[in-house]
């Protein structure tokens, strides 16, 4: 790995060199003997995409054949960049944003709580407030008035050229918006707002985002139903072979209901679990059946999937996906929307919706958490906790947790129903991110999975084995509990990647599974530590 | 000389007060944003039906901003080789902010031949913290590898400029006025209650170049992170737990930024329309 300290303006140097070149096993202390590997790009992707920040594409961004078209995509970049200090264009996150940018005193007390910047041996342009220093300059110099006279007075000068924005397009991808850094700032800036926003004119103005965010993501969910691709057809499908295994766990019929007007509550469930972890959708099943309650999925486009990559870059699809969610509510009569195990669709739908949702939309919207955490302490199903007597730790999603305030209700489950809970180091409101935010657990292309795995969530896996130090034996089987089916998706990735389940015997999974798995009533255990 | 600094000095207070109006007010006037919470603790999503929970909790931020303030506990606890320096300068600067106020108001409404010592000791002990912790943060600022990243060459000057003000009216208290309080008090009424105009255009040099620095320091003020307290503690930017109700003033707010008109541009979006359009329609994705 270069060293060296890198300069705030080093990020207009010409060329394609990287800014920093990850190619080795430095940074952090590595969490296991796993040899950690970022592969570079091939000669025809550094060829084809941008990757002069670190060697690394998230974004795939395509080189501008010529100046001509370099200077119109600066152009571009400078008018979505207008927008974003402005409480016309941006109202929606103008105050953060600008009190984010004015208030930093550069204490730099924020880079000590980010993982990225410290996996990566606190390599300069992952620090937290690089990126807001670089956008900082940028508005500085090119917006505001006089800017020009002013950055050249405070030796803060910055050209914007297209280099610059290249590298800050791949720098917004940095940066998972754990929102750590912004719970350690004793100020309340939030750098990780700051990274939000830079994805924002990309998005919004350019048309460069992820694909798997943007392209196969948002706007396959308002198209198709869900970012995997799930169609209200499929998700049928699914859930009669979901029944189907309900039916031999327990031994009796169980529906899962669909569109089932007037019901209760809308289950709203991500549907990477249908697909993946279908026994998460069992154990809801299971649980709400045993409780009475009246429920229903729906089948709508849109419907049957929480998720919401808008929240991670871009305003618009994220307020299309929220209205979308309402008005299925609205139409299915429920009386609330209920959100499963997924972290950023709790933040989303709870927290940020409450801003958009009006008259009729403005549907009750909670979390499910509360709903099993009354299940299990106040004694609403039966439960032997002697059946989940293995190790187990808890990983708390930041959008639950730091971001929306859901801290208890899980470990006050974990505790009654698991003998071996321990907790990893920091947790709650300090946790560690699992290196999957931001859509990261999504984003696959290109080198950017090894960046992933090796820097975003080196924290993590850190954590993991900590928390196990006691218990490496692989004949223990140990679980890592994850209420939130991306965070689960970027734990399968990251212990597949670290050899985990051979090496330590760790698995990992949802909360729900761990409740049906203590319930007396099911005769076989539910867990069968099978790898999915 | 001294009617430039008598102009200067009153109208960098003028300056001060309009400026940080100006500033405030943007504040105030925020535009209702989408929520962007951070949570210390357990809030009420942890409650079933948790719209239904009063949020009432002002007071608890009162506290929470109160002791922020005065202990900075947030430097405390994150950056504690720091947080020595800053506490001892910020709480020399409100003992400061205090001495100034108990000296204008003793000035004008106490005889001042009363004065004792008291108020001697409280101002130099006030002065000293802060030249102490002042100090402490300059040097730290200029040595600290941390300390040094991205801050930018204007706040050494800002620094310097507090250490002057400081000095200075160390050295008018001192050698001026003696450390003579009754001589000091009398000074201070002439000022405060405009007595006495020639006395002003005349002043001396200790006081002037006091007087002087501080003028500087209250044309920058507005533009400091001090008034960012306002945009902190006001206005929903942490711990905003006050559900959008409806026909709450909230939503109305909500619905008129939805009747704003969108002038983004990518593909994805159809600039010109309102938002309350744009979000509802999906058929070109």
């Amino acid at each position: 790995m270069r060293t060296g300290k890198t300069k705030v303006n080093d990020i207009s140097r010409g060329g394609d060199e990287p800014l920093l070149e990850i190619s080795s096993q430095d940074g952090m202390p590595r969490p296991s003997d796993q040899l950690l590997t970022i592969r570079p790009l091939t000669d025809e992707q550094r060829n084809r995409f941008e990757h002069s920040l670190d060697g690394i594409s998230a974004l795939g961004i395509p080189k501008p054949k010529s100046k001509g078209e370099e200077d119109k995509l600066v152009q571009s970049f400078l008018s979505g960049l207008r927008k974003l200090p402005s409480p016309d264009d941006n109202w929606t996150f103008w105050q953060p944003l600008v009190y984010s940018l004015e208030s930093c005193v550069r204490c730099q007390t924020c880079s000590d709580a980010c993982p990225i910047y410290l996996a990566s041996g606190k390599q300069e342009i992952y620090r937290p407030t690089y990126r807001g220093e670089v956008l900082r300059r940028i508005i500085e110099k090119y917006i505001r008035a006089g800017g020009k006279i002013s950055s050249w007075l405070t030796g803060e000068e910055m050209d914007l050229t297209w280099p610059v924005v290249a590298r800050l397009a791949e720098l917004a991808y940095r940066c998972t918006l754990c929102r750590r850094c912004a719970q350690w700032c004793p100020l309340g800036v939030d750098n990780a707002l700051i990274s939000r926003e830079t994805r924002k004119p990309f998005s919004q103005e350019l048309g460069i985002a992820p694909k798997e965010l943007h392209d196969l993501g948002t706007a396959q969910q308002l198209r198709k139903g869900s970012p995997t691709g799930m169609t209200p057809l499929a998700l049928r499908d699914n859930i009669e072979l979901i029944e189907e295994e309900l039916e031999e766990i327990t031994g009796r019929k169980i529906e899962i209901p669909i569109d089932k007007e007037g019901a209760e509550i809308l289950l709203l469930n991500n549907a990477g679990d249908f697909l993946s972890w279908p026994e998460n959708t069992e154990a809801f099943a299971i649980i709400l059946d045993a409780l009475g309650i009246s429920w229903t999925l729906s089948s709508d486009l849109a419907g049957y999937d929480s998720v919401n990559y808008g929240v991670w870059y871009d305003d618009v699809q994220l307020a299309r996906i929220v209205v979308r969610h309402a008005e299925i509510a609205k139409k299915l009569k429920v009386r609330k929307i209920v959100v499963g195990e997924c972290g950023h669709a709790h933040k989303t739908l709870l927290v940020i919706a409450d801003r958009i949702l009006t008259g009729e939309l403005n549907i009750p919207r909670e979390s499910a958490l509360p709903w099993l955490e009354d299940a299990v302490c106040n004694g609403k199903i039966q439960l032997d906790p002697s059946k989940n007597d293995f190790p187990v730790t808890l990983h708390d999603p930041c959008s639950l947790v730091r971001l929306m305030g859901i801290v208890e209700p899980q470990r006050r489950i974990l505790r009654k129903i698991c003998p071996q809970f321990r907790e990893m180091e920091p947790h709650g409101v300090e946790n560690y991110c699992c290196g999957g935010g931001s859509g990261f657990a999504i984003m696959s292309a290109r080198n950017f999975p090894d960046w992933k795995m090796t820097i975003a969530g080196r924290m993590k896996f850190k954590q993991v084995l900590d928390a196990f130090q006691d218990v490496k034996d692989p004949e223990t089987k140990k679980y890592v509990c994850a209420p939130c089916s991306n965070c689960k998706g970027q734990l399968r990735d990251l212990l597949s990647y670290y050899q985990a389940r051979e090496k330590y015997s760790i698995f990992y999974g949802g909360l729900a599974e761990l409740i049906v798995n203590a319930m007396v009533d099911l005769e076989k255990p539910f867990i069968q530590w099978e790898w999915h | 000389m001294g009617g430039i600094v008598l102009f200067f000095f009153y109208g960098s207070i003028l300056f001060c007060v309009i400026a940080s109006v100006v500033r405030i007010t943007k504040y105030v006037r925020a535009p209702l944003h989408l929520r962007w919470e951070l949570y210390r603790g357990s809030s009420v999503y942890e409650l079933p039906d948790w719209w239904k929970e009063s949020p009432g909790r002002f007071g608890e931020k009162l506290t929470g901003a109160v002791l922020d303030i005065l202990f900075l506990r947030e430097f405390y606890h994150r950056n504690r080789s720091f947080w020595y320096f800053l506490f001892l300068f910020h709480t020399g600067f409100y003992l400061l902010f205090l001495w100034h106020i108990w000296l204008f108001i003793t000035a004008v409404i106490l005889p001042v031949e009363s004065a004792g010592s008291g108020g001697l000791v409280f101002g130099h002990v006030a002065t000293g913290l802060s030249l102490i912790g002042g100090s402490g943060i300059l040097i730290k600022r200029i040595f600290d590898e941390e300390l040094k990243v991205y801050y930018p060459r204007t706040h050494y000057l800002k620094w310097l400029l507090i250490l002057l003000i400081l000095a200075a009216g160390f050295l008018a208290v001192v050698f001026h006025f003696d450390s003579n309080m009754p001589d000091l008090l009398r000074y201070v009424k002439v000022q405060v209650t405009f007595q006495d105009l020639e006395h002003k255009l005349h002043p001396a040099l200790a006081p002037a170049s006091h007087v002087f620095f501080v003028s500087f320091w209250l044309l920058y003020l507005p533009f400091s992170h001090i008034p960012q307290i306002f945009f902190r503690y006001y206005q929903h930017l942490r711990w905003d737990d006050v559900p959008n109700r409806k026909g709450s003033a909230i939503e109305r707010k909500v619905k008129e930024h939805l009747n704003r008109p969108i002038n983004w541009s990518a593909p994805h979006i159809q600039p010109g329309k309102r938002w309350e359009e744009v979000i509802r329609e999906v058929k070109d994705l």
